[in-house]
């Protein structure tokens, strides 16, 4: 991502995480992505005009009004009215495994960060965000509202949950995807540790409802690179037996292991049309939030939305 | 089991090191919750029981390793049989101490003693294990070491051993238990032996005193020793004597010298030729028909003069097994003519009286060479006194303080003065001077005038127990009767000073008539007793010129005129302060020795602190500087070469603990014997370097540490750590 953006300042996760207040956390990542330097990803389709705004570098052409242009020999952008027309649904894997953390922020705050700001984005665009919460099962479903006090319920939400291992995800999408009335676009921040078939059947199932799934795989560092050195003892998060071991020896299996369950992962999206990125937590929230709404947008005019890593 | 570096054993506390490693490193077991399980292997799992036997056995041989190292660096050794199952080498430190006195070039015709001395040390050195330490020390009057705890290498040895030689100095055999617990002490090993390989001369050896015994005894307690002797027939000869008796030393005159050989044999030796040679040239031969075994013979040798300057002069023998004593060397400073002064403060007979005793002549001639000037009191020349050798002053009332002054620097520069007391002298005036840089002229502090004679009127005679000074020894071959007849009625009481010595006393007590002290490089002679007849008779018998005759000769000469003896220190005193900073001492083995200029009392000197070699030494007051020789003889108490045998040696050391080998047999045998004790540090270094090379491979290469090394990244996890 610094390849696109070298100059920039980000905001690492543990100043989030310091900052407390999530709205403003959504606010600090969000505002900070400067405007005009790309389109949203998320936006919806409307057709009452609002009113116009000065055309900045990076706004899209076919959105000045050249009406207004042959007039005042300026450049102004069309805006239009937020006619709810999308709904978000943001899907947060909150089962014990998010819980691990190599640093200071664990995979589950950094996804609360992470649904945070897109709820703001969205919210932003006067679109509807609804949020659900599942580990072993589904602890919190919200229905999607345009109301910012959502981003409070995600916070508390998250926090009132004790986390359990999850058994299942696919049975927890089925759920949610039956309690979600309306085409969305479902947004799922999970780590995604288990079953590659389970998760794909579970995802499937939102496709086939209609539903344009964002997978944003949130893993650790960690869990990435497996930089263990030394004599461990790991202890599963999900109830697993514990195991001591010497971990450079076995990281190039584990390597492997992650690498093919990645591969896996990614090419059943890819076949199943689902936008699929992978998120490392270590990365500044903004940063990773400008690089995915970049990608998304270059590739929003496509046919198909393909996964990207 | 003893530690030949007990300090070191302190660095055993450097096992708490691998013991705070191991409590730190039991942290390494780190404890992490962790999502991804499934992807972790199982094949590869460390149990808790694993992880501590490990490391107990990492434990364990780190602190072994350390052990063992510091086991090794304190050097462990040990004599007892009681720990005869420990690894080691049988190791010694060997000090071998090797008689060099010149005894030991007495040859009994196939090798001298120091070849045969030299043929035990090999036998000796064949025992010692290379790396060992090894001190080889010469002894003599002052021991030489030539090896101070070289590490051995037998052909370096034996290079440094084939350079060796005997010197021409006496043992001090009294020195040597003290010099070699010395080198003991300095010496670090398991087992230290010292060898003193001697001819163990009978009158070293012979009459062991107690406190030689005690420190032999002393000795033995610090290391095993062994006493090798190398003895020989105690038959020799030596020339121990070459003294001037009569005659003048002047350009033209013949002088009569003494040559005494002594037979130290146990065999009478006949027809003993001793040749007398002048600067090398034999110019009389004298033989002596028998020595009887123990004594001496003396013959008188004439050497006639025909040059000026200095002469070398010596006495010698040959056909003797002991070469090195068989000359005696003298030097005789041989002048063109001799001016005597005379200043006559008696205006009588004591000035016409000393005048009469210099200028007898047997055939009553006038001698060109030898020229005799008299003056009164009030004309005391005040001019040049360089052509005058011997001032007499002769009953004179007093001198001015610059005549003090005046005689003090012409005594200084090499010359003499003779005083005589008399009636007209005034004691208080004499003892208010003082002479140039402030020491007294005269030996003695003057007093009232005393009377020596007895009840009957008569006086009393001269001491024949003369001390043996040059002064004295023509007199020691006059008739007792003749001494005895020369009376004493007064004589001035004096207080002799403390750089003074008696030359004549008078019998029966020590009341001084004729006193010496040096000033300077030049000599003053003081009578007590005036040549007037009131005084004494002494100027009317032929005492008195053979005694002022011996005395101008004797004050005429030089100081290198004295034969030294082998170990004297050699010295040449300056009157003024010279241009050249080092005076130079060429050995009679050519060897060319500087020794700086310093002041002494009111002087300068140079002084050679040790002669080490017999023969001639020539001073120099500069390089190029024409030289003074001097005789530099043995010392003939080394000349008796009788040895003690083994059997009396044994006895005479009994309870020492010293080891006599007699015989190159006995000598390995006693090695082998006493050789117990052995060295374990280079077993311990192994098998400490084992471990830690052990300790090594098993944590590389089992636990991969390096790889881990290699891996570790920078960033730490943050997580939970377990013991």
């Amino acid at each position: 991502m610094s390849e696109n953006l070298p100059e920039t300042n980000y905001l690492d996760p543990e100043l989030l995480q310091r900052l407390g207040d999530l709205e403003l956390v959504a606010r600090e990542v969000v505002e900070g992505i400067r405007v005009g330097s790309h389109r949203s990803p998320l936006r919806g389709l409307s057709t009452e005009f609002a009113h116009h705004r000065q055309y900045v570098p990076g706004d899209a052409l076919r959105t000045i009004d050249w009406r207004v242009y042959g007039r005042t020999d300026r450049y102004y952008t069309k805006l239009y009215e937020a006619e709810t027309n999308f709904d978000c649904h943001l899907l947060i894997d909150a089962s014990s495994s998010m819980n691990y953390a190599s640093g200071k922020v664990s995979k589950l705050e950094y996804a609360k960060f992470l649904a945070a700001s897109l709820a703001y984005v969205v919210l932003k665009q006067r679109d509807s965000v609804g949020l659900s919460v599942f580990d072993s099962e589904v602890r919190t479903y919200l229905p999607p509202r345009s109301a910012m006090g959502i981003i409070l319920e995600i916070d508390r939400a998250l926090r009132d949950i004790k986390p359990t291992p999850k058994t299942s995800l696919a049975k927890q999408l089925h759920d949610i995807a039956l309690m979600m009335k309306r085409r969305s676009i479902v947004v799922v921040i999970s780590d995604l540790l288990s079953d590659v078939d389970d998760i794909l059947a579970g995802l499937d199932h939102l496709r086939f409802d209609g539903h344009n799934v964002i997978v944003l795989h949130t893993l650790d560092p960690y869990e990435l690179e497996f930089p263990f050195g030394g004599t461990w003892r790991f202890e599963g998060l999900e109830g697993e037996e514990s195991l001591t071991t010497h971990p450079e020896r076995i990281r190039d299996d584990y390597l492997a292991n992650f690498n093919d369950y990645l591969g896996n992962l990614r090419a059943g999206c890819v076949a199943a049309h689902i936008d699929y990125t992978t998120v490392d937590t270590s990365r500044p929230l903004d940063a990773m939030l400008s690089e995915f709404f970049f990608q998304r947008q270059s590739t929003l005019a496509g046919p198909s939305i393909g996964a990207r890593r | 089991m003893t530690f030949l570096n007990p300090l070191l054993l302190l660095g055993a506390l450097g096992i708490g090191l691998p013991i705070l490693a191991h409590l730190i490193n039991r942290q390494q077991v780190k404890r992490t919750d962790w999502a991804a399980m499934q992807f972790l292997s199982r094949s590869v799992r460390v149990r808790s029981r694993q992880l501590r036997l490990r490391d107990l056995l990492l434990l364990l041989m780190r602190c072994l390793a350390v052990l063992l190292l510091v086991l090794a660096l304190a050097r462990p050794a040990t004599n007892s049989a009681d720990v005869s199952w420990l690894p080691g080498e049988e190791r010694a430190g060997v000090i071998i101490a090797l008689d060099a006195s010149f005894s030991m070039q007495h040859s009994d015709g196939k090798a001298t003693r120091f070849e045969r001395a030299i043929e035990q040390v090999r036998i000796i050195s064949e025992h010692i294990q290379p790396g060992d330490p090894v001190s080889l020390v010469l002894l003599g009057g002052e021991h030489r070491v030539v090896l101070r705890n070289m590490a051995y290498e037998p052909n370096r040895f034996a290079e440094v051993l084939s350079e060796q030689q005997a010197a021409a100095e006496p043992l001090d055999l009294d020195s040597v238990p003290k010099r070699l617990e010395t080198l003991v002490q300095d010496m670090d090993a398991p087992q230290k032996e010292v060898y003193i390989v001697t001819d163990t001369q009978a009158h070293d050896w012979g009459r062991a005193s107690s406190p030689l015994q005690e420190a032999l005894r002393g000795l033995g307690q610090e290391a095993s020793v062994f006493l090798v002797p190398v003895a020989g027939s105690g038959e020799n000869l030596a020339v121990t004597g070459m003294d001037l008796v009569s005659g003048a030393l002047r350009k033209g005159s013949i002088a009569r010298y003494r040559a005494t050989v002594h037979n130290y044999g146990k065999r009478p030796v006949s027809g003993v030729d001793v040749r007398c040679r002048v600067e090398g040239v034999q110019i009389d031969s004298k033989q002596i028909p028998l020595i009887p075994p123990g004594s001496s013979e003396t013959v008188s040798l004439f050497v006639p003069f025909y040059n000026s300057g200095p002469t070398r002069i010596t006495a010698d023998i040959s056909g003797d097994a002991l070469a090195t004593d068989n000359v005696r060397r003298a030097v005789a400073e041989v002048r063109d003519r001799v001016s005597v002064l005379c200043v006559d403060g008696s205006m009588g007979d004591a000035g016409r009286l000393i005048m009469s005793s210099l200028r007898a002549r047997t055939d009553g001639a006038e001698d060109e060479g030898f020229v005799v000037r008299s003056v009164q009191w009030p004309d005391f020349p005040t001019g040049d006194l360089g052509q005058i050798d011997v001032i007499i002053l002769a009953d004179v009332p007093e001198i001015t303080q610059e005549q003090a002054s005046q005689l003090s620097r012409f005594v200084r520069q090499g010359n003499g003065l003779v005083w005589f007391a008399g009636d007209n002298v005034k004691a208080s005036k004499w003892n208010e001077l003082s002479g140039e840089g402030g020491s007294a002229l005269l030996p003695a502090s003057l007093g009232a005038v005393v009377d020596t004679s007895d009840n009957w009127g008569v006086g009393k005679p001269l001491d024949p127990d003369m001390p043996d000074h040059t002064v004295c020894r023509p007199l020691q071959s006059l008739p007792e009767d003749l001494l005895s007849e020369t009376r004493f009625l007064k004589r001035l009481q004096v207080e002799p000073a403390d750089t003074s010595f008696l030359v004549m006393n008078l019998a029966g007590s020590h009341l001084p008539i004729l006193l010496e002290h040096s000033l300077g490089r030049g000599h003053v002679f003081m009578f007590t007793t005036s040549a007037h007849s009131t005084w004494n008779n002494m100027a009317q018998t032929p005492v008195f010129p053979m005694l002022m005759q011996q005395i101008v000769t004797y004050l005429t000469g030089r100081e290198f005129e004295q034969p030294r003896i082998v170990g004297d220190s050699l010295m040449l005193s300056y009157a003024e302060q010279p241009d050249a900073i080092d005076a130079v001492f060429d050995t009679p083995s050519k060897q060319a020795i500087t020794v700086p200029v310093r002041e002494y009392r009111n002087g300068y000197v140079a002084l050679l602190e040790k002669s080490r070699e017999a023969g001639f030494y020539v001073a120099r007051v500069s390089v190029q500087a024409p030289g003074m020789p001097i005789a530099v003889n043995v010392n003939t108490h080394e000349s008796d070469v009788a040895c003690v045998t083994a059997t009396a040696l044994r006895e005479s050391l009994d309870g020492t603990g010293i080891t006599v080998s007699a015989t190159a047999a006995d000598l390995s045998a006693d090695i082998n014997t006493a050789r117990t004790g052995r060295s374990s540090w280079r077993f311990f270094m192994l098998a400490g370097l084992a471990f830690l090379v052990i300790e090594s491979l098993f944590a590389d290469r089992i636990l991969g540490r390096n790889r881990l090394r290699r891996d570790q990244r920078s960033r730490p996890p943050q997580h939970e750590e377990v013991a």
